[in-house]
């Protein structure tokens, strides 16, 4: 054990090496930075989020409890219960379409409020003060409409919207509503009053309406215990569903873990980059001072006092660059709060914790260790009697046994602690192994071409020669361009090829199959009116309409759905709310049966279900076992009779649960449809809400615009944070290669003595870059091919068709290779002129 | 009674392969009193440099008994071997070998920190101001002369007070003069720290100004 005075002694020595030797220790510091900088904003903005939603938990979910009695509205008995315990709130959404007299119309999520609406936190609008005019009785009812609306359809307030054959009038803008939604945020979204709401006197049969009730409990009162007695009032209901506050808090709080772990996983993936760029600069580092190690040896100083000294430089590195990172991560919230839009109402404050601090600090140290391991064993093998021979053999990373299993118990915690902080445990760990299996692929692919260019004939070209001798020498910068290039480039790639993938789908293929418009809320005595006008606006269109009714999967064989369906099962958006079913006497053309048959004894008795082959399998539903459907709030049993592969690509009225026609039709139920011209859509849309202005008409390519826009955004975004797992390794090879270049000096001016000229020495230099950047991109366009192909085919649900693009490829791996190329030029500039003199001198 | 410092009691050494070894030390058996001085010489490849090395716990003899004060270092582990060096044995090579980025004051108290002292400041400066050096102790390596590093390296090996200096050609790389005053400076501080010292040198006329001559022919004393 080192005493408090040794300890003195190799901090003051660690410091005094650093003042004088920080030029040879800027890459660990940078490197460590950036990736610990990367580490730091996601933990401080996840931090901030979580505080943020924690805190206005009650604001989210609009009340103390939330009781959600789908599309029907509780009953007056239940109301007075509920008004026993305190404020009711109640709240009616469904989608229908606002439409400018003067033409132009959109789908909009309306959302219809009473007046003690919203009993937490306050809804902002522009002007300032139309949330009060609304609560005003005009001559006209007041909609207050979001952004998206307002330029859509270009409405300044004091403007008239039709909705449903009632005019309103434009009170204002929304700007945020506590109780956050997605359509505020991102889609079309309108407020009216529940007494204009009433005026439409609509049924929930056709409209798909969904109710909502909010409780306030008086402050006084005992809390818990009115919120026990509200959820107990529903207990027995299973047409109604109650939320608290936590659970608002949760559902929010997996979406910013699942945004985070992406991000923490592309920061450790850019922190184990960097990792090996400490080992390669310490390596170096410490072969640079192999003569100082020596001396050090020859004076008493025990290998294991050396290692500490320049263990405890790295330590004194690692402080600097995480407290640095963390100071500037912690501040990222205030900046990350001016990019959420204003709907969320969301403001995130900086929180300095010293946990949170302490999380990037160990992150850091775990890295630091696995990778410093290596090269600070190989100090043993520096002897100090090669000072009487001055003869010194650089050493290498040393991988004994004692120390494989320190690293391995180090990865084990690294992986373990990133895996048991998020809820994608599978994923996680996943993504790890399937990064230190790219780490020995990556390697392995330096190797094979160090073994090919030894047995690759002798070419008479002296440029190859050296460009060859540099790639099999002991110190060939192979394995390190490879690995630190590698991994983030195909990450890169796999992003792009992901991205552009669906790109094509949005922009190509689909629109393609895709009907122009939907029809939806289509009445049984409107389908007719409604298909003949629009053969006579197009006898060529393509129409088609299918009954459909609100219906939710409850139970497989009598066990609830949610206790059979886990989380992160990908088809768990069937089993939870309403969807849309419908039926035909036939099998649909589109939609081949792959599993049973289609029912020949269709009975008005037996409900018979037919599923979507891909859900059926993900939630574990045989052929033959029996379904529980709450259709219209009561609950039918059926029987499994068969399996369809659904092609979603097509936008068509594609149904994952159909049933069977003779039972269907004691069903209330209303059309869908779907239409398809050469007509302008927006001048179908305009001419059909005109006429049948409580059918709503949705434009297909609207929707597909704002898709595209959205993943626009999201994968420049994605594709952004993972350029820094490039930039790192970018930094690693620079590194890698400053550490050669007074090998590579003397090496070249042994060549200029022997008469080979500059040009030679340049074209052997880009040889071995291009050599070993081709090998490494076959490897990487390979495997993000096959990355990209898992996900696009197999991954995404709706059955989505891969297709290699070179163009990107070329465009990706040429740009990023002539920039680490011209990197490596700037980096080794010294090294084309070297002046003889050292050399003479023999310095 | 003069007390022995080192002690070579039939010392081999050989390298590579057991089936056909390169045998460089044949049996050395030789010993060495404080206060002591011995001259190491012999042609080129005669050993004369392994004795230095095994002498320093820097080589492992293939076989035979090594005393240092008395103490057999030829089972000894790497640690031990370390503290043998900080508190019994101070080496001058032939290169100087100071720390480049270390100033002469700082290479010096190196050897005082290698034994835990870290309160030598006055000593070590001291020392080089006796040396000569006392306007240069802040300077690095690389601003002093050839004879001003080996005067840094030789305060370095006499700081700590050893049993004995091991001097590998320590004039090797300097002029004549240099060497000349190099010589008289090290035999001087040797004697008056009552330090043994053995000296490997190719040079006869320093070789007759030790109090003993060991010389070495193809690994056996001649």
């Amino acid at each position: 054990m080192l005493n408090l005075q040794q300890w003195a002694y190799i901090h003051r020595y660690a410091i005094r090496d650093i003042r004088r030797s920080y030029k040879k220790l800027w890459v660990i510091a940078l490197t460590l930075f950036i990736s610990l900088l990367l580490l730091s904003l996601t933990f401080s903005v996840k931090q901030s989020l979580n505080d943020e939603i924690e805190a206005n938990s009650k604001e989210l979910l609009g009340g103390d409890i939330q009781i959600d009695s789908g599309i029907d509205p509780l009953s007056g008995d239940r109301i007075k219960q509920l008004s026993n315990l305190g404020q009711i709130s109640e709240t009616v959404n469904f989608f229908t379409m606002l439409s400018k007299p003067s033409g132009g119309a959109v789908f909009t999520d309306l959302r219809a409020v009473d007046g003690v609406y919203p009993l937490y936190g306050e809804a902002k609008t522009m002007p300032s003060d139309a949330w009060a005019a609304f609560r005003l009785e005009g001559e006209l009812p007041v909609v207050l409409i979001n952004e998206n609306i307002q330029n859509q359809l270009q409405l300044s307030v004091g403007d008239e919207l039709t909705i449903m054959s009632k005019i309103f009038v434009v009170g204002g803008v929304i700007v945020s509503v506590p109780d956050l939604t997605n359509s505020a945020a991102f889609g079309e979204f309108a407020i009216i009053s529940k007494q204009a709401f009433d005026q439409f006197e609509l049924t929930s049969a056709g409209s798909f309406l969904h109710y909502d009730y909010r409780l306030k409990t008086p402050q006084s009162s005992d809390y818990q215990s009115k919120i026990e007695d509200a959820q107990t009032l529903f207990a027995n209901d299973e047409n109604v569903r109650t939320k608290l506050p936590k659970d608002s808090a949760q559902s929010l709080g997996r979406l910013i873990d699942n945004f985070s772990n992406f991000l923490n996983l592309v920061a450790v993936s850019a922190m184990i980059i960097a990792g090996i760029g400490i080992s390669n600069t310490l390596l170096s580092f410490i072969n640079q001072r192999n003569t100082s190690i020596a001396i050090k040896k020859s004076l008493g100083f025990s290998s294991k006092t050396i290692q500490l000294i320049y263990f405890y430089e790295i330590l004194i590195i690692l402080l600097a660059s995480s407290i640095l990172a963390y100071l500037l991560g912690v501040l990222s919230p205030v900046l990350v709060s001016q990019l959420i839009p204003a709907s969320f109402g969301l403001s995130l404050q900086p929180s300095f914790s010293l946990l949170g601090y302490a999380n990037i600090a160990f992150i850091g140290l775990l890295v630091v260790l696995i990778f410093s391991i290596p090269s600070l064993y190989s100090i043993p093998f520096i002897k100090a009697a090669s000072l009487f021979r001055n003869i010194f053999q650089p050493v290498s990373l040393h991988f004994s046994a004692k120390n494989i299993v320190y690293l391995l118990f180090l990865v084990t915690i690294l992986v373990s602690y990133f895996v048991l902080q998020t809820q994608q445990q599978l994923l996680t760990l996943s993504y790890f192994l399937a990064f230190f299996a790219s780490m020995l692929v990556f390697y392995g692919v330096a190797k094979c071409l160090i073994i090919i260019l030894r047995h690759a004939p002798n070419l008479p070209n002296n440029a190859y020669k050296i460009a060859s001798r540099n790639i099999t020498s002991k110190k060939s910068l192979a394995p390190i361009i490879t690995i630190s290039l590698g991994i983030g480039l195909t990450l890169l790639l796999t992003l792009s090829f992901v991205s552009d993938n669906l790109k094509k789908e949005i922009s190509g293929s689909i629109p393609d199959m895709a009907p122009d418009i939907f029809f939806v809320g289509v009445n049984k005595d409107e389908k007719e009116p409604l298909e003949s006008f629009l053969s006579s606006l197009d006898a060529e269109a393509v129409t088609e309409f299918n009954p459909m009714v609100s219906a939710s999967l409850v139970a497989l064989n009598s066990v609830p759905f949610e206790t059979l369906v886990s989380r992160d099962n990908r088809s768990r958006w069937l089993i939870q709310g309403d969807r849309r079913i419908s039926w035909l006497d036939h099998p649909p053309k589109d939609n081949p049966i792959v599993e049973g048959q289609w029912w020949q004894d269709d009975s008005a008795e037996q409900m018979l279900v037919s599923l979507d082959s891909k859900n059926a399998k993900d939630l574990g539903i045989k052929i033959g076992d029996e379904i529980t459907l709450s259709i219209l709030g009561r609950e039918v049993n059926g029987i499994v009779k068969n399996f369809r592969q659904v092609d979603y690509r097509t936008i068509g009225t594609n149904f994952a649960i159909m049933i069977n026609s003779a039972f269907a039709q004691k069903l209330p139920y209303e059309y869908i449809g779907t239409f398809k011209s050469e007509r302008s859509s927006d001048e179908v849309q305009s001419l059909v809400v005109a006429q049948f202005p409580t059918i709503s008409a949705i434009r297909i390519d609207r929707i597909l615009s704002k898709v595209s826009q959205m993943m626009n955004k999201i994968f420049i975004a994605v594709s952004a944070i993972s350029l820094v797992v490039i930039v790192i390794g970018m930094i690693v090879i620079v590194s890698a290669v400053m550490v050669q270049t007074n090998q590579r000096k003397y090496n070249n001016l042994i060549y200029k003595i022997l008469g080979v000229d500059f040009s030679t020495i340049l074209k052997a230099t880009t040889l071995e870059f291009v050599l070993i950047y081709l090998t490494l991109i076959i490897f990487s366009v390979g495997a993000a091919s096959l990355a990209s192909y898992i996900i696009i085919e197999r991954i995404f649900i709706v059955g989505l068709q891969w297709s290699f693009d070179l163009g990107l490829t070329l465009m990706l791996t040429v740009s990023t290779g002539v920039v680490t190329f011209l990197f490596i030029l700037l980096a080794n500039r010294n090294m084309f002129s070297p002046a003889a003199y050292p050399l003479i001198r023999n310095e | 009674m003069k007390q022995s410092v080192i002690q070579f009691s039939d010392v081999r050494l050989s390298y590579g392969p057991s089936s056909n070894p390169v045998e460089v030390l044949k049996g050395v058996s030789f010993s060495l009193n404080s206060n002591e001085i011995i001259s190491i010489v012999g042609p080129s490849g005669s050993g004369k440099t392994s004795i230095i090395m095994l002498a320093a716990g820097l080589e492992k003899a293939t076989s035979g008994i090594i005393n240092i004060n008395n103490q057999n270092i030829t089972e000894l582990g790497e640690n031990a071997l370390s503290a043998i060096r900080r508190k019994n044995i101070g080496i001058v090579f032939q290169s100087f070998y100071l720390i480049p980025n270390l100033s002469a004051l700082e290479n010096v108290l190196l050897s005082l920190e290698a034994d835990q002292k870290y309160n030598g400041d006055e000593e070590a400066i001291n020392l080089l101001t006796e040396f000569g050096l006392g306007h240069r102790i802040h300077h690095l390596p690389s601003e002093l002369s050839g004879g001003e590093q080996q005067r840094v390296a030789i305060a370095r090996a006499l700081i700590n007070k050893p049993s004995v200096i091991l001097a590998d050609e320590p004039t090797g790389n300097l002029d004549e003069a240099t060497s000349e005053n190099m010589t008289k400076l090290l035999f001087a501080y040797t004697r008056a720290q009552q330090t043994a010292l053995v000296l490997v040198t190719h040079n006869n006329e320093l070789a007759r100004q030790c109090d003993r001559i060991i010389e070495l022919k193809d690994g056996n004393i001649a």
